[in-house]
């Protein structure tokens, strides 16, 4: 039940911009709880890579006084990956195409973290 | 590390150093004959030791103790049993090394001035007879190896499980999410 209102809230995630390419919740343990992922990517390694990210992310938002983290953007020549927090016992992780504009990525990404802590 | 792992590292061991129950049977025929010199031994294995100065940092104020310790392993040497717990035993004693911080070098340098000084010893005791002294010296160095191989094995999997803890520190990872992580590529 819960699964489907994960996969639910990623497929409205998915659909809210053609530039999102796939999308996942993942625990803090980087273990899958749902996920949107193309058939060549390995759902073990995108959890866990994910989670692993996020964090790296927090320790050095820390470490050079940077704050409470929001979100690990990662760009490379293909496109996005992006993380962050839904919750203190999950993460969100995005994938999107180089041409994706980012500022509406962000607010749907937020908008899909805020959901998933609410069930989580 | 449990039992069935000690028991294939002692076998490991064995065939690598060739420390054979015949070797064990002539260790045993000399404990009567070497047991009374071993204090000397120890006590010339730490004066060559504080001689050493980036040894003598963990000597400081333990050397009493220390060679209590040290007289004891080489009684046992000369006594055995060679067993599983022997095995285990060392690879405790390998252990506390790493956990002291002692550089990886120094277990292998004090095996050899041990080794060095037993070798004197039984040089001493069979001047007239070479068989015996050869027997006795191929004994000596097979479990001198297997209890230094057995001590690196111990370092070597001590080491890196600091390594990895200082990792998951430095990077906020959970044990279970590096396990995940590492599971992933396997």
């Amino acid at each position: 039940m819960r699964e489907d209102m994960l996969t639910s809230i990623l497929s409205d995630l998915n659909g809210s911009s053609a530039d999102i390419e796939a999308s996942a919740v993942i625990s803090t343990d980087g273990l899958i709880m749902s996920a949107l992922l193309p058939a060549n990517l390995d759902e073990d390694r995108v959890g866990a890579m994910s989670a692993a990210m996020l964090s790296l992310g927090d320790r050095t938002a820390t470490e050079l006084s940077r704050g409470e983290l929001e979100m690990v953007l990662i760009r490379g020549s293909q496109g996005y990956v992006i993380m962050t927090h839904a919750g203190p016992e999950a993460v969100v992780s995005v994938q999107a195409k180089s041409t994706a504009k980012l500022g509406l990525i962000f607010l749907d990404v937020k908008r899909a973290a805020a959901a998933i802590s609410k069930l989580i | 590390m449990n039992d069935t792992d000690f028991e294939r590292l002692a076998a490991y061991t064995r065939q690598f150093t060739g420390f054979s129950k015949e070797m064990e049977s002539v260790l045993n025929g000399l404990s009567e004959q070497i047991l009374p010199h071993l204090p000397d031994v120890t006590d010339s294995f730490y004066s060559v030791l504080l001689e050493i100065p980036k040894a003598r940092p963990f000597l400081d104020g333990r050397i009493d103790s220390l060679k209590q310790t040290h007289i004891r392993w080489l009684e046992q040497v000369f006594s055995g049993p060679f067993d599983v717990e022997y095995t285990k035993h060392m690879y405790q004693v390998g252990d506390v090394h790493v956990k002291v911080g002692l550089p990886v070098e120094f277990m292998a340098g004090a095996m050899t001035l041990v080794s060095t000084r037993i070798t004197e010893l039984l040089g001493e005791i069979f001047q007239d007879d070479s068989v015996q002294l050869k027997q006795s010296i191929a004994a000596v160095n097979a479990i001198l190896g297997y209890t230094l191989m057995v001590m690196q094995q111990s370092y070597e999997s001590s080491r890196l499980a600091e390594e990895l803890e200082k990792f998951l520190k430095i990077t906020g990872m959970s044990r279970t999410l590096f396990d995940n992580l590492a599971s992933a590529y396997k």
